[in-house]
């Protein structure tokens, strides 16, 4: 444990110093940023609206109450999860390659390996010192978060929301570390530096991008603007009595999307954010109800990784050389 | 008789069919300055990745200071200090920084009054904060020299430790070695493939060819051997087409 820490901290201490880190988490924290608070913008208005509605209402004598939009404002942190999804898991990958290719391409590998360390101190110091990094990441990025809806959205915020954010960005931090521990694992693994990257790229690509995709596009929910039943008038009980005639089909779609770790990462969030609508009145027993499948999942698909990492990072993996 | 600092019998190492190293039995007494000539290739590197615990042989084994490679590797590390052939430390670190690391897991708990010690010893004062990153070829090399001895190791190992250093750097390095040797009795093995480096810091010499050992005796008899205008170069080049 004492090695893991060393190593933990020169990593953090060395991130601290690097341009390319600042640069990546730099990127992710505006992007993040700007979304949320566009986002929050739009729900200012909307909830201006309404107000000077209700007041026109008021100055013409009507006693008709308005009925109030339905405005819920962790909504507005979507954008800040699909950017964690898709650029969080690319720079996570970055960051976990980049911290045993710069190891071995300067040959302080070799150096560290010829000292007296335990087994798993490289490989738990690495992991460690990158999760202790996604922790300060996913706290920033979620407390500025909060600022923007409270400060531009003027939304009204309250105990409930901060625990479901707290229980969001856990959930955002153990799929960030799921990706950089993979990352770590495969640039140990391989001999060529470049192949570990890029085995983590195609990964990434493939639960990411690819396998959601192809889950969207199986939906036939999305095949039409506004969505397939709602241009057809279809009630949502009667929705699901038409899917039901599709199970086969659905059972595809959804077997797809959830052999993605991203798409846990995305239900779970979603439905703590309440992004879906079906869970953004319930109780927070209700979704935990709903999602502890996935959250398990997820927490096993992050350990599983970081096992990984453990179990590639062995001297004879970290030594092999491009032949 | 003083006891081996390093002992080897019929260590080898083979990379797939390819015989890096045959097998090599070979004793280096304590407190020698034991210098291994080759060509590129000739499997020095190898060599010292085995006897630094970096390669698990293919057959044999060696004893370093007591400890076998095989069986303690751990104990092996404990009593080794390693340079290996163009390290880079860690430029965003500063000098100060990098050599803590390496003393922490050498097991160093408070480090910093033996890392001023040994900057003392290598003359190499006043950068204590400088990051690494601005350092020139010959400062990291002290860098290297001073993490590799800073737990006092027993036996310090050198691969091409001159490579890619000017004139000045190489004879800096060398007065180091040797004082390192006669100050604290370190056994050094050192890699090269310049033969002016073994006659200005060795004590003895091996040389290696295509893996295999075709000369091992002191620097002095290695000359008498020879007729006395014969440069080390042309004892060399005979040994080697003798052995070829
Ligand atoms: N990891 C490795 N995999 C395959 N072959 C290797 C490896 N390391 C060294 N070799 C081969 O072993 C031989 C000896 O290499 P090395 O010990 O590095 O020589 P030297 O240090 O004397 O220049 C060379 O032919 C080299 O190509
Ligand atoms: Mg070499």
């Amino acid at each position: 444990m004492n090695d893991t820490w060393i190593v933990a901290e020169k990593e953090l201490r060395d991130l601290r110093r690097d341009r390319l880190f600042a640069l990546l988490i730099a990127f992710l924290g505006v992007a993040t940023l700007v979304s949320v608070a566009v986002a929050s913008a739009d729900f200012r208005n909307q909830l201006d609206a309404y107000n000077v509605y209700v007041a026109n209402l008021a100055q013409s004598g009507s006693t008709v109450t308005a009925a109030a939009p339905q405005l819920f404002p962790l909504k507005l942190l979507r954008g800040g999860i699909e950017y964690l999804e898709i650029l969080g898991a690319l720079f996570a990958i970055v960051l976990g390659y980049g911290t045993i290719a710069k190891e071995k391409y300067r040959g302080t590998l070799a150096l560290f390996l010829s000292r007296p360390v335990s087994r798993f101190s490289f490989a738990g110091g690495k992991v460690l010192g990158l999760s202790i990094v996604w922790l300060g990441v996913v706290a920033a990025l979620t407390a500025l978060s909060l600022l923007a809806v409270v400060t531009i959205g003027h939304a009204p915020i309250q105990g409930i929301d901060v625990a479901r954010l707290l229980i969001a960005g856990s959930f955002a931090w153990l799929y960030l570390v799921f990706w950089t521990a993979l990352a770590v694992g495969l640039t140990a693994l391989s001999s060529r530096l470049s192949t570990g990257l890029i085995v983590a790229l195609v990964i990434w690509l493939a639960f990411v991008l690819v396998i959601p995709q192809i889950g969207d596009t199986m939906d036939p929910d999305n095949q039409v603007p506004g969505g397939l039943f709602a241009t057809l008038q279809i009630q949502k009980s009667n929705e699901l009595a038409v899917l039901a005639q599709f199970s086969a089909f659905d059972g595809i779609r959804n077997g797809l999307e959830v052999s993605s770790v991203t798409k846990h990462f995305e239900r779970l969030t979603f439905a703590f954010l309440g992004i879906k609508d079906q869970y953004n009145q319930q109780p927070l027993s209700r979704v935990w109800a709903a999602m502890l499948p996935y959250a398990i999942t997820l927490t096993a698909a992050t350990a599983a990784s970081v096992l990984f990492a453990a179990l590639a990072t062995t001297r004879r993996t970290l030594q092999r050389k491009q032949l | 008789m003083t006891p081996s600092a390093i002992s080897t019998s019929a260590l080898s190492r083979n990379f797939g069919t390819h015989q890096a190293l045959a097998p090599l039995t070979l004793d280096v007494p304590t407190g020698e300055v034991f210098g291994l000539l080759g060509h590129n290739g000739a499997g020095k590197t190898t060599t010292v990745n085995l006897l630094t615990t970096l390669l698990e042989p293919t057959s044999g084994d060696a004893i370093i200071h007591g400890h076998s490679v095989k069986a303690d590797a751990a104990g092996v590390r404990g009593s080794i200090g390693y340079l290996p052939e163009n390290v880079q430390f860690y430029d965003n670190l500063t000098l100060l920084e990098n050599l803590r690391f390496f003393a922490r897991l050498s097991g160093l708990r408070r480090p910093d009054a033996r890392i001023r010690d040994v900057l003392g010893f290598l003359d190499f004062t006043g950068h204590d904060n400088h990051r690494v990153g601005t350092f020139s070829k010959g400062m990291r090399q002290r860098v290297g020299i001073a993490q590799a001895v800073l737990h006092s190791p027993e036996v310090l190992f050198l691969d091409e430790p001159t490579s890619g250093l000017d004139p000045e750097g190489v004879r800096t390095l060398r007065e180091t070695i040797v004082r390192l040797n006669h100050e604290f009795g370190m056994t050094i093995f050192m890699n090269t493939h310049l033969l002016s480096e073994v006659t200005k810091t060795c004590t003895s010499i091996g040389i290696l060819n295509h893996g295999r050992l075709v000369h091992h005796d002191s620097l002095r008899n290695t000359l008498a051997a020879f007729p006395a205008d014969e440069s080390l170069e042309d004892i060399y080049f005979q040994l080697d087409s003798a052995a070829a």
